[in-house]
C-alpha cells in the first residue's frame, strides 16, 4: 500500500483538509475580508448522537465507558447527572430541541428544517456574522437541515454551515468509481454497491435520503478528492470511523476559521441498531476519547482557549432492557430513552461542581445564547443558571 | 367506520363472526384487527388462537365495557380529528392515521392508551390461552465454539435468578461432539439413540412449528439433517445458510435505494412486497409462513441482515412471541469484525492480490451474545405462554457448566451435588416436556424436573 505510516496518512488528512476548506470555505471570506465583531466568548455543543443510556454512561457502572469524561473532564467542570428529553425519541428531533430550545415535531428523517428558530441563526442575525461564524459538523447523514428553521424570518440567510463529512465521502468515492481513472479495482459497480451498502449507514432501516445543504463540489476538486481519499481507504490500518472524520473536519474548521460556535454530532454510538452491544460500547468509548481529544485541541488554540465553553449531551438515551429491543432501540418513549446528563467545562463554569437539580436538553439552546450575547425567544428551555455568563 | 379489508376464508368467517364488535371499536384498533386477519395465512397457529381469543373476548364484553375500555383511543382518536380520513382499506387508513397523529403531536398519548386498553385486556386473554395446564416450554440457549467466554463474566446477569450446574464433558472433544452429544443421540457420530429431535418427532402433540432451532452458523442444521431426512423437521433458520437469499434481499433494497424513495413509510411497505423466497433446502421447514417469518425477521430487525448474532436474537425473540414454540434452541456463533474503510475496496469479486481476509472478533461476540441472550430470556418472561412454565438452559461450548432458570420457582435453586452429563441435560428436557425419551439416554437432573 502507498500510505502505510501514520505519518503518510496524516499528510493525506493534511491535504484533504487543504482540498476540503477551498471547498467549504465561501470566496468571498478571502476577497472582501470585512471586520466582524465577534462574540468574546465561543461555545462548543458536543453530542453523544445516536443516543446513549443512562447505565451505560455516566452512572458508576458506565464510567468504564466513559474513562475520560469521568476521570478527567468531569473533575474540571460541571456535571449535570439528572437531565432529560422531552420530546420525539428520534434523531433529527432531539438534536433540533437541542439547537432550538423547543421540541421538534418534523420529519424524523431529515427532510424538514426545525420549525423554531436555532441558535446559529440567532447569532447570526442578531449580531450579522458570517456563515462561518457557526457550523453543524454531523456524521449523521438526516442532519443537512439542521443549520437553520423553516421560519421566513430566518432559514438560509442565518443558517449555519452544515457539513456531512461522511456523506462527502460518499459522493467523492460514488465519483470516483464511476471514471475509467478509478481506484484499480476490477468490477467498479459491485464496489460502489459495497461502497454504499456499507457507508449508506441509516442504521435505523433503509431509505434514508440525505437533504442538501444547498453547496456542490468543484469537479477538480472532486477529482482530488477522490484519489486522496480512495489513497486514505487503502490504509488498512485507517480508523474505520464516520465520527474520526468528524472530529478532523471539526479540528480544520476551529483551526483555519474559529467559529464562535460549533455543534458537533457524533454518531458512531447509533451502530447500536445493529444489536452489537460491544460495537455499542466501543463507540460510546470512541466518542469519549474524542471528546477528550477535542478539549486538548481547545486548549491548544490561542483562539478558543480560555473562551471556550464545552457543553457535552447525548441527544437522547436509549431503551431500557425490559421494553422494546433494549440498547439497540430510542423508540418506546421509556424513561430510560428520555433520561440524559449534561457536562459543561471551560469558561464560566465552576469546577468540579455538580448539581441534582434535574434540567432539560432544551435549556442548552437559551444557555448558549447566554453565553454568546444574543437574545433567545421564547422556547421550552431556562439557561443553566449555575453557569456564569 | 367501514372498512374493505378484502378477507376470504377463515378470516372472513372470524371478521363476519365478529362484525357488530368491530364497527362499535375506535377505527385505529378495528383497522388494526383487520390487518392482522388480512395475514391470516401468514400467521402462526397461537397467532390466529390469539385473534380469535381476543375478538371473542371483546365481543362478549358489555357495550358500556367496551365504551370504557377504549374511551380513551377514542377520545385521542377525536383530538386528532381521524373522522376525516375517508380511506376504506385498513392498510392505508392506518398509515394516514399514523400520519394525521404524528402531525398533531398525539402519537404517544394514542400509544399511551392502546397500552392501557390492552393492559386491561389481557389478564384475561392470558387465563383464557394459557390455563394453569397450559404446556411447559424449554428454551436453550448455546454459546458457540470459539466465543472468547470470560468465565467470571459468563451468564452474571443471572446471578440472581440461575442455578450453576457443573458438566462432565467425558468424550467431548470439540464442537460436534458436544452438539450431538446434547441434541444428536451422543458424542459419536454413529449413536442415534435419545435425540431430543427425535424425541420430539415422535411425539404427535409436536407440530414442527413447535420446535426452532435458530442459528448464526449451521452446525445445528446439519445435525439435524445428518440425523434424518425424515418428515417433521423442527423449523430451522440458519444465519449461515440464509446467506445467498440475504444477498438477493440486500441487491433488491439497494437497487430501490438507488432508483429513488420517497420516505421510510413507502420503502418498507415496498420491503413488504418483495416476493424473494430462500433456496430450497436452506430453511428447515420451508412452509409459506415461515417463510414471510424469515424475511419480515431480516427486514424489521435492525441489524439482522448483518450481524449474525442479531439475526439469533431478533429470530428467536420474534418466534417467542408468534410462534410461541415449546422448545426453542438458539446458538450463538463468533461475528466478523466490521469491515474497515480499506476493505471496501474489495468487494465481492476481488483480484486476489486485493483479499483481505475476514476478521472475527470473539471478544466482541461475547460481549454481544450476553447482552441478547439475556434479551431473548426477557422476551420469553414478558409472554404468559413462557412465563412460570419454562426451563431457561444456557450453555457454552467447552465450558463445563451450565446455568438454569426455572420460571416457576423463583430464584437460585440447590444444584445437583455431582457434575451432570450432557445426555442428562437431554434426558431433563424431554422429562420438563414431557416427551418419552428413548431408553439408554442420561438421568433428569433432580432439581430441574422435581
Amino acid at each position: 500500500m502507498f500510505f502505510q505510516t501514520s505519518a503518510n496518512r496524516r499528510d493525506v488528512l493534511r491535504m484533504l483538509a487543504a482540498c476540503m476548506a477551498d471547498w467549504w470555505l465561501p470566496r468571498r471570506v478571502f476577497a472582501q475580508r470585512r471586520e466582524i465583531r465577534r462574540p468574546d466568548r465561543k461555545v462548543i455543543v458536543v453530542t453523544f448522537g445516536g443516543g446513549v443510556r443512562y447505565e451505560d454512561t455516566l452512572a458508576r457502572e458506565g464510567w468504564v465507558n466513559i474513562p475520560h469524561l469521568a476521570t478527567e473532564l468531569v473533575p474540571q467542570g460541571l456535571v449535570y447527572p439528572v437531565a432529560r428529553y422531552e420530546g420525539l425519541t428520534g434523531h433529527f428531533n432531539s438534536t433540533g430541541a437541542l439547537v432550538t430550545g423547543s421540541r421538534q415535531n418534523v420529519d424524523a428523517y431529515g427532510s424538514e428544517a426545525p420549525v423554531t428558530p436555532t441558535i446559529f441563526e440567532l447569532l447570526r442575525k442578531e449580531h450579522g456574522l458570517p456563515p462561518e461564524e457557526a457550523w453543524v459538523i454531523a456524521t449523521n447523514k438526516s442532519f443537512g437541515l439542521m443549520g437553520g428553521s423553516k421560519l421566513r424570518a430566518f432559514g438560509d440567510p442565518y443558517s449555519a454551515n452544515v457539513i456531512l463529512p461522511k456523506q462527502l465521502l460518499i459522493e467523492t468515492i460514488k465519483s470516483a468509481v464511476s471514471t475509467e481513472a478509478g481506484p484499480g479495482v476490477e468490477d467498479r459497480q459491485a464496489l460502489a454497491e459495497q461502497m454504499m451498502l456499507a457507508l449508506d449507514e441509516g442504521y435505523e432501516g433503509f431509505g434514508w435520503r440525505v437533504f442538501e445543504s444547498g453547496r456542490a463540489l468543484g469537479k477538480d476538486l472532486k477529482a482530488t478528492l477522490a484519489r486522496s481519499l480512495l489513497d486514505y481507504f487503502n490504509d488498512p490500518t485507517v480508523p474505520t470511523s464516520g465520527d474520526e472524520l468528524t472530529f478532523f473536519m471539526t479540528k480544520e474548521i476551529m483551526n483555519r476559521l474559529a467559529p464562535s460556535l460549533l455543534v458537533v454530532n457524533f454518531w458512531d454510538i447509533d451502530i447500536a441498531h445493529y444489536g452489537a452491544y460491544s460495537l455499542y460500547l466501543e463507540a460510546i468509548r470512541r466518542t469519549d476519547r474524542l471528546v477528550h481529544e477535542l478539549w486538548q485541541h481547545v486548549q491548544s488554540l490561542p483562539r478558543y482557549r480560555d473562551r471556550t465553553t464545552l457543553l457535552v449531551v447525548p441527544e437522547l438515551g436509549r431503551d431500557s432492557d425490559v421494553a422494546g429491543n433494549g440498547f439497540a432501540n430510542h423508540r418506546s418513549g421509556d424513561d430510560s430513552c428520555r433520561r440524559v446528563w449534561l457536562v459543561a467545562l471551560g469558561a464560566g463554569v465552576p469546577r468540579g461542581a455538580g448539581t441534582e437539580r434535574p434540567i432539560r436538553t432544551f435549556d442548552v439552546a437559551p444557555t448558549v445564547a447566554e453565553i454568546l450575547g444574543f437574545k433567545m425567544p421564547e422556547c421550552e428551555g431556562k439557561p443553566l443558571a449555575e453557569l456564569a455568563f | 367506520m367501514q372498512f374493505d379489508a378484502k378477507l376470504t376464508g377463515e378470516a372472513a368467517a372470524l371478521a363476519g363472526a365478529h362484525d357488530a364488535l368491530l364497527r362499535r371499536l375506535p377505527a385505529t384498533v378495528h383497522a388494526f384487527l383487520l390487518v392482522d386477519l388480512q395475514k391470516w395465512s401468514a400467521l402462526f397457529p397461537a397467532e390466529q388462537r390469539y385473534q380469535r381469543a381476543l375478538l371473542e373476548h371483546l365481543s362478549q364484553t358489555p357495550a358500556d365495557g367496551l365504551s370504557r375500555l377504549a374511551g380513551g383511543i377514542a377520545r385521542v382518536e377525536t383530538d386528532a380529528a381521524l373522522t376525516r380520513i375517508s380511506e376504506r382499506d385498513p392498510v392505508r387508513f392506518q398509515d394516514q392515521a399514523q400520519a394525521a397523529l404524528r402531525k398533531q403531536n398525539l402519537v404517544t398519548a394514542w400509544r399511551r392508551e392502546v397500552d392501557l386498553f390492552f393492559q386491561q385486556i389481557d389478564p384475561a386473554l392470558d387465563a383464557r390461552l394459557y390455563p394453569p395446564d397450559a404446556p411447559r416450554r424449554v428454551v436453550l440457549q448455546l454459546y458457540g465454539d470459539g466465543i472468547a467466554v470470560q468465565p467470571d463474566k459468563l451468564w452474571s446477569r443471572f446471578r440472581a435468578s440461575g442455578t450453576r450446574i457443573p458438566l462432565r464433558l467425558d468424550g467431548v472433544k470439540n464442537s460436534g461432539h458436544y452438539l450431538r452429544a446434547l441434541l444428536g443421540g451422543g458424542a459419536n457420530a454413529g449413536e442415534t439413540g435419545g435425540s431430543l429431535f427425535g424425541a420430539l418427532r415422535n411425539d404427535t402433540g409436536f407440530a414442527p412449528t413447535d420446535a426452532w432451532i435458530i442459528e448464526s452458523h449451521a452446525a445445528l442444521h446439519d445435525l439435524m439433517q445428518k440425523e434424518t431426512a425424515a418428515a417433521r423437521p423442527p423449523t430451522g433458520l440458519s444465519y449461515e445458510r440464509l446467506l445467498p437469499y440475504r444477498d438477493s434481499l440486500m441487491r433488491a433494497l439497494f437497487s430501490k435505494i438507488q432508483s429513488g424513495v420517497d420516505s421510510p413509510q413507502a420503502f418498507a411497505a415496498y420491503a413488504r412486497s418483495l416476493n424473494l423466497t430462500p433456496e430450497p433446502g436452506v430453511l428447515l421447514n420451508p412452509t409459506e409462513v415461515v417463510q414471510t417469518f424469515v424475511r419480515d425477521v431480516l427486514l424489521t430487525g435492525n441489524g439482522t441482515l448483518f450481524v449474525n448474532n442479531t439475526f439469533v436474537e431478533w429470530a428467536a425473540a420474534q418466534a417467542l412471541r408468534r410462534a410461541q414454540p415449546r422448545v426453542l434452541v438458539a446458538r450463538y456463533g463468533v461475528r466478523d469484525k466490521l469491515k474497515p474503510f480499506s476493505s471496501l475496496l474489495l468487494f465481492s469479486q476481488p483480484r486476489t492480490s486485493d483479499v483481505i481476509p475476514l476478521i472475527e472478533d470473539p471478544v466482541g461476540s461475547f460481549i454481544d451474545v450476553e447482552q441478547l441472550a439475556y434479551y431473548v430470556w426477557v422476551h420469553a418472561e414478558k409472554s404468559a405462554a413462557y412465563r412460570k412454565r419454562t426451563l431457561y438452559l444456557f450453555l457454552a461450548e467447552n465450558v463445563p457448566e451450565m446455568l438454569a432458570i426455572r420460571s416457576d420457582v423463583p430464584g437460585v435453586i440447590r444444584p445437583p451435588a455431582d457434575a451432570v452429563s450432557l445426555a442428562d441435560v437431554t434426558a431433563t428436557i424431554a422429562q420438563w416436556l414431557g416427551v418419552r425419551a428413548a431408553q439408554g439416554t442420561g438421568t433428569p437432573i433432580a432439581p430441574l424436573v422435581a
